[in-house]
Order: C-alpha cells, then structure tokens, then sequence
C-alpha cells in the first residue's frame, strides 16, 4: 500500500458554499442560511455533501494528473461546517485502485471512499 | 418507473463557474487549448459535473424529490455517491439523464432511496452513470 501525499485544504468560508451553491443548482438553505440550518438542529451552515466530493475528486486528480478517474464512490460520514479544515489522505491499494479518507483537525471522518484509475493517460 | 431529466446543454462558462467554486486550478477547465493539449476534444467537465445537470435542469433535481419520489427536497441527507465513468463529458455535449429508483427501504427510522442516473449524450452514448443513497429526515417535531 502506498500513501499519498496529505492535502490540508484553506477553510471553508461561507461564500464558498454560497459560490457552490450559485456552480451546483443546489440552492438547499442549509447550506447558506444560518437560520434555517438552526431551524433544522444544527450549530451552522453545513458544506454540500458534493462540495466535499468534487474536493476529493480535485485531490485525486492532484495525485494523478495524467490519468483519468474510471469509478469513484464515497460516504459522507459527518456534516462540515465553515470553518473547518479538511485535511485530504489517500492510498493506493494497487496500481490503480486507491482509498480516500477526509478529516478535519480534530480528526472527525467527514468523507470516506474508494476509486478506480483508468489505465494510461488521457 | 424512471424520471427523465431534460436534455442539457453543457456549457463552457458553467463548467468554468463550477470549476472555480471548487477552487480547481487545471487550466483544462478553463482554457480550451489546454484541454486539446491535454488530450481532450474540448473542455472537459469535472468528474462531479453531473449535480449541474440534475440541479440547473428543466425539469430538474427538486421536481425529481418533489413529485416523483414524493419528498421533500430540503428534508434529505445525501449519504452516498458514486459515480462510473465511461467517457468523459465536454463542452457542447448535450446530456440526457434518466434517474431509476433501484431501491427503497425503511431502516432505524428513516426512509432510504438508492437512485441511479444515467447521462447520456446526444449519440445516445453512455458518459456516466450515478448511484446515489439519499436518506428522508424523520420531520422535526417541535
């Protein structure tokens, strides 16, 4: 197994949720909107979910620039509020097949998941 | 039983958009020479491109959740995606994408539903398809 390089991301500031919000067509409130996030429980506004995921894609695209993603699956495992620092850790189980886990600082998981390289470049 | 999301045009400036909100730096998104350079017949879109086609649609994501699966669309956990990558979408392709519900159940309380799109371009070409696990919230009770 082979480790990849630790991605500590800057931390997520709430007009990045509103510019993904305004990217993604997911205009859901609790991703924005304190009020509502507390109206539904929560401390804060809370990261979408695909936020998350297209960070962890752009980090395996960072380990591999030169190949293409074949598969990719992953489980969101604990909301992410502003704020917080992901950090990003991979590994490679084979020449093509790797393992992605995202933490914050206080090593909460937030995203775990697993994906497939094409072979070859693009 | 399957949900037809409308044919959507991919467009650069969107993937552009969407690419700096990710704060992606790759000059592939953005620049259509260092695509072609890179290999690519144009601007590729990233590989979580697909939630632009399902939200900024015609008939789109919230109608899906609204009137089809029934459900309050602000009132879902998304707990898993994947997705499996045939061909890589491109700017100027036209996406045409069918949503199946492959699964419902009722597990510690709450409503599960495991939906899996297809995207398909205008040569009727399979580029992706996504599994998603969406979780329906138990209603807050106040």
């Amino acid at each position: 197994m082979t480790e990849l390089p630790a991605i500590i991301k800057k931390p997520i500031a709430p007009i990045d949720l509103v510019k993904y919000s305004g990217a993604s067509g997911d205009f859901n409130e609790i991703h924005t909107v304190p009020a509502i996030a507390e109206e539904k429980g929560l401390d804060d506004t809370i990261a979408h979910g695909m936020f998350v995921m297209g960070w962890a894609a752009a980090a395996v695209e960072e380990w591999f620039p030169d190949r293409q993603l074949q598969s990719f699956g992953v489980r969101f495992q604990a909301v992410t509020h502003p704020g917080t620092v992901l950090v990003i850790n991979g590994s490679m189980l084979t020449d093509k097949e790797g393992e992605i886990l995202i933490k914050d600082q206080q090593g909460q998981t937030k995203l775990m998941g697993t994906f497939v390289l094409k072979n070859g470049s693009t | 039983m399957v949900f037809d999301y409308a044919p959507f045009l991919v467009e650069a400036g969107k993937i552009k958009e969407f690419a700096r909100a990710l704060q992606l730096e790759n000059p592939i998104y953005f620049d259509a020479e260092a695509a072609k350079s890179a290999g690519y017949r144009g601007i590729p879109a990233p590989p979580t491109f697909t939630t632009v086609i399902d939200f900024w649609n015609d008939r789109n994501f919230y109608q899906l959740f609204s009137n089809f699966l029934k459900l309050n669309p602000n009132n879902v956990l998304h707990g898993e995606q994947a997705y499996d990558y045939h061909k890589v979408i491109i700017a100027g392709d036209i996406i045409s994408a069918q949503v199946t519900v492959k699964d419902q159940f009722h597990k510690k309380g709450k409503n599960f539903f495991q939906l899996e799109t297809v995207y398909r371009n205008q040569q009727n070409e399979t580029m992706a398809v996504g599994r998603a696990t969406i979780i329906e919230m138990p209603e807050v009770t106040a």
